[in-house]
């Protein structure tokens, strides 16, 4: 199991390289620079000084592998949008999105699991009906429109704020207080994201679980006394997981990568939105620094996903064993 | 310019009538607007994003200020003034006025931000602002209290151009400027205690990605009328919103107090029911002065090698474009009626130049027609597209920006007035730095774009107008000009530019108008009509319709606290 990991670990560092190169050279490649929105106030002596300042004039492969020594030391260059590191950038707002993309993991896997195990583990039935109609319908509507419903809903009942991470004032309380006005800005953003997620886990479960039922395992168990809902908990359930715990790397990844117009709608400040403003502004290395963390989330997920299916699946450690 | 109530109760004020609305005088308060991107520095001088030229706005002040109501020129730093009778020399009292860190400001302050300003490592987006003739100021400072300004040549906005300066504080920037720093000094980074203040608002808090927020300058030089401390307002927050929509649903919730850009015409229905109510105010500021253009490529070498230039450079081509679009409809689907037609870059929004008898190509399908057939263009074949002799089809590319829904929608709208002429038209949405640098290149047929001005006399966007500018985009950099009419509008916008009468300028800007009308180097077809929305409890406003429209003049604002008003409020 440990070199298993370790393959996988190397894997993680392969595609953190290649996500965040691919997307510095896509981004150089493509027309115009930084600079060329401020190319009509600037004479052209004025912005191939900038540009050189920038080192934006320095050929592209001088570029890349001044940029990818630096990654070597971890170090993802400088913003040329904030004259900033990029990873105290990068810091600060993956930390924001991972508050984000933690609760909404909790809440999709609360809602979409148990859910999942109630559906599938029964053949017919209005429940059964409700919950899988329910999903389609998360699963249907796209992440904006959900978003802005969640957003419109809190502005017409007043309950929650329609936006933002902390209030204005939030910032000047005490630890309590802070984390009681985060709490109360997460509900919106966090449910926007969690419900699509949750319906797509109430799904795969309710696949898995009927297949698991299936299995002769359960039916011996059945055969030996135990009753319905304790066959589907206690060897059904652990079974399923398999699939459901390989995508959960996948929804990890998405979550931290693709939260972007949840995070727009919702003015969330994390890895998203910087990435947006860094691809409008044409910040290469940016939205390099944003891809590797996106797919560094998404290495990371699978990875941990990988450990838990080892950890909950003696067939997987079995399978991997030398 | 002005602003009335969305009832339609009070009309748009005359010209040169600042009109402030709501007497109310409370001092104190929290102000809460939006912001859609993030100030990607604090340094103003090198960089001009609407969230670092807003902060500096807030934070800052200048010698002498335009007011963007009346667009007269106020005293500001520079108490008062004298000029000289060649007027080319101004020689400037400064007021008594401290930064916000207690420094006094002085008459080295000015000569410093002219230094840093011109200086070319600054690389600061100031510095063409600030030239006559493509030539510096001549600034020196007889005093500490006295700065006298030399101007090149006579330069008709006069004094009116040290509304472009912003002042730099050289104890806090002056080692920066020395060690060629000064494009990275002021960062978002830079610790907030470090920048210091000469505007109503000092800059307390920055939540990258949340907010902005400003306390009151309790240095600040201006009173009120009363002889009374300002601003009145004792904070002002400015939550980063980038959604539109949700900035909408924010202030309908009562989050902010108003927005910070226009409202959409697509939103005011929405907004309606809350001003009927009572709870926001929608006020229309009159016809924008940055007006979408839609511009054909007019550089000799972009049509020398292709087929189409014989009649795509034509004048008569881009006439027979105008006549093609009903202007009337154009405001009714691109702008749901809220637009007013316009046949020139001078809007009726900018009433001080504009002028109201331009050539106007009414909307007649038969004259377009009748221009194209005269070009030598005709169907020729079986589609539904016109050919010139040689067979090459009467199409072009258009580009325009991804994302500005009125050019998209625009660029849509035209394509298919065209299509009944017989001209085909490929519309290409591409990204803004992407469609900057296809201008600059010269790398395209067609545009449709938009230029952002902050002031309203020609003089100060000579780039546009004279062919050797940076603005000229049809065929930027001339070194002389392409054309004869090119060549005229030179003349006249030179003597207009070195006129001081304000008549003689008019006359001679009527001119170039024509000029420009009767060629269209760029096409115009509808002026949006603007409006904003404040809450209820915003008072003393005195919105105009140059971005920012309403915190231009942020140190006179007032809130209404709950109590006051008996609403909730935020």
């Amino acid at each position: 199991m440990g070199r298993y990991l370790l393959r996988r670990l190397g894997f993680a560092v392969l595609l953190v390289v290649v996500a965040s190169s691919a997307s510095l050279l896509l981004t150089q490649l493509a027309p115009g620079d930084i600079t060329s929105e401020q190319a009509l106030a600037l004479d052209p002596a004025a912005r191939a000084r900038l540009r050189a300042e920038l080192g934006l004039d320095r050929p592209l492969a001088a570029q890349y592998l001044s940029w990818l020594g630096g990654v070597a030391r971890l170090d993802f260059g400088r913003s040329l949008l904030y004259s900033r590191p990029v990873n105290s950038l990068l810091g600060e707002r993956a930390l924001n999105t991972a508050v984000l993309a933690v609760a909404a993991l909790i809440v999709a896997t609360a809602i979409g699991l148990p859910f999942g195990v109630y559906s599938g583990s029964r053949s017919r039935g209005l429940g059964r009906s409700v919950v899988r109609g329910l999903s389609i319908v998360a699963l249907s509507v796209p992440p904006l429109i959900g978003s802005l419903a969640l957003v419109f809903l809190a502005a017409r009942t007043g309950w929650l704020p329609v936006g933002g991470m902390t209030s204005a004032a939030g910032m000047d309380a005490s630890w309590a207080r802070w984390l009681g006005d985060l709490a109360r800005h997460m509900p919106i953003p966090v449910l926007a994201l969690a419900l699509p997620l949750a319906a797509t886990l109430e799904r795969l479960q309710s696949q898995a679980i009927e297949k698991a039922v299936r299995e002769p395992f359960v039916a011996a168990s059945r055969a030996r006394g135990l009753g319905h809902a304790q066959a589907i908990i206690r060897h059904a359930w652990p079974v399923s997981l398999r699939s459901v715990l390989g995508l959960y790397g996948v929804m990890i990844g998405s979550l931290f990568s693709g939260s972007f117009v949840v995070e727009v709608v919702t003015s969330w400040p994390g890895l998203g939105r910087l990435m947006y403003d860094a691809l409008k502004a044409r910040d290469l290395y940016l939205v390099a620094g944003c891809a590797a963390s996106g797919a560094f989330f998404l290495a990371a997920g699978t990875w941990i996903a990988d450990a838990l299916l080892a950890l909950a699946d003696p067939r997987v450690r079995s399978q991997e064993a030398p | 310019m002005g602003w009335r109530w969305w009832s339609g109760q009070q009309q748009p004020a005359d010209s040169g009538t600042e009109i402030v609305f709501s007497d109310v005088s409370t001092r104190g308060g929290v102000l809460t607007s939006s912001l859609r991107s993030e100030p990607r520095t604090f340094n103003r001088w090198v960089n001009r994003d609407f969230a670092t030229d807003l902060i500096s706005q807030l934070t800052q002040s200048k010698l002498v200020r335009v007011n963007r109501a009346t667009q007269d020129v106020e005293p500001a730093l520079a108490e008062t003034w004298t000029v000289s009778p060649d007027n080319r020399t101004f020689t400037l009292t400064l007021r008594e006025a401290a930064w916000s860190d207690g420094t006094p400001f002085t008459s080295a302050d000015v000569l410093f931000s002219f230094q840093a300003i011109y200086d070319p490592k600054a690389n600061s987006v100031l510095a063409s602002s600030l030239l006559v003739g493509g030539r510096p100021l001549a600034v020196t400072a007889p005093d500490t209290r006295t700065v006298v300004i030399t101007y090149p040549g006579a330069f008709g906005p006069g004094i009116a151009m040290l509304d472009n300066l912003t002042l730099a504080p050289k104890h806090k920037l002056e080692a920066a400027l020395a060690a060629g720093t000064f494009p990275q000094a002021w960062g978002v980074a830079t610790p907030l205690t470090e920048l210091v203040s000469l505007g109503p608002f000092v800059l307390t808090r920055y939540e990258p990605g949340q907010r902005v927020i400003f306390d009151r300058n309790p240095r600040y030089w201006k009173k009120d009328a009363a002889g009374g401390a300002l601003p009145y307002l004792d904070q002002l927050v400015l939550e980063v919103v980038p959604d539109q929509n949700a900035e909408l649903v924010r202030l309908q919730s009562g989050q902010i107090d108003m927005l910070q850009q226009q409202v959409r015409p697509e939103d005011i229905a929405t907004l309606r029911p809350l001003v009927d109510q009572g709870k926001l105010q929608l006020l229309e500021l009159g016809v924008s002065t940055d007006p979408d253009l839609f511009f054909f490529n007019l550089r000799p070498a972009k049509w020398a090698s292709d087929p189409r230039g014989s009649w795509m450079s034509r004048k008569e081509f881009r006439q027979a474009i105008s006549h093609g679009v009903d202007r009337e409809a154009f405001a009714n689907t691109v702008f749901l009626g809220a637009g007013v037609p316009i046949w020139g870059p001078v809007t009726p929004g900018n009433q001080k130049w504009f002028s109201p008898n331009l050539t106007r190509y009414g909307f007649s399908l038969d004259k377009a027609k009748a221009l194209l057939a005269g070009l030598g263009l005709a169907n020729r074949d079986a589609d539904e597209w016109l050919e010139d002799e040689q067979g090459t089809e009467a199409r072009f590319t258009l580009l325009t920006y991804r994302g500005n829904s009125s050019l998209e929608r625009g660029s849509a709208v035209l394509r298919e007035y065209l299509r009944p002429l017989g001209i085909a038209v490929d519309v290409v949405a591409i990204e803004q730095g992407a469609l900057i640098e296809r201008m600059l290149k010269g790398d395209f047929d067609a545009i449709a774009f938009f230029f952002s001005s902050s002031n309203l006399d020609p003089a100060m966007s000579a780039d546009f107008w004279l062919s050797s500018g940076s603005g000229h985009i049809w065929n930027i950099g001339q070194a002389t000009p392409a054309t004869a009419w090119e060549k005229q509008i030179d003349d006249l916008m030179h003597q207009m530019m070195a006129s001081v009468d304000h008549a003689e300028r008019k006359r001679l800007f009527d001119q170039v108008q024509n000029i420009f009308a009767e060629n269209l180097p760029a096409l115009y077809f509808v002026a949006p009509r603007m409006y904003i929305s404040a809450s209820a409890r915003v008072g003393s406003i005195s919105p105009t319709i140059l971005r920012p429209q309403v915190l231009w003049a942020a140190d006179t604002i007032t809130v209404r606290t709950p109590a006051s008003t008996g609403q909730g409020g935020r």
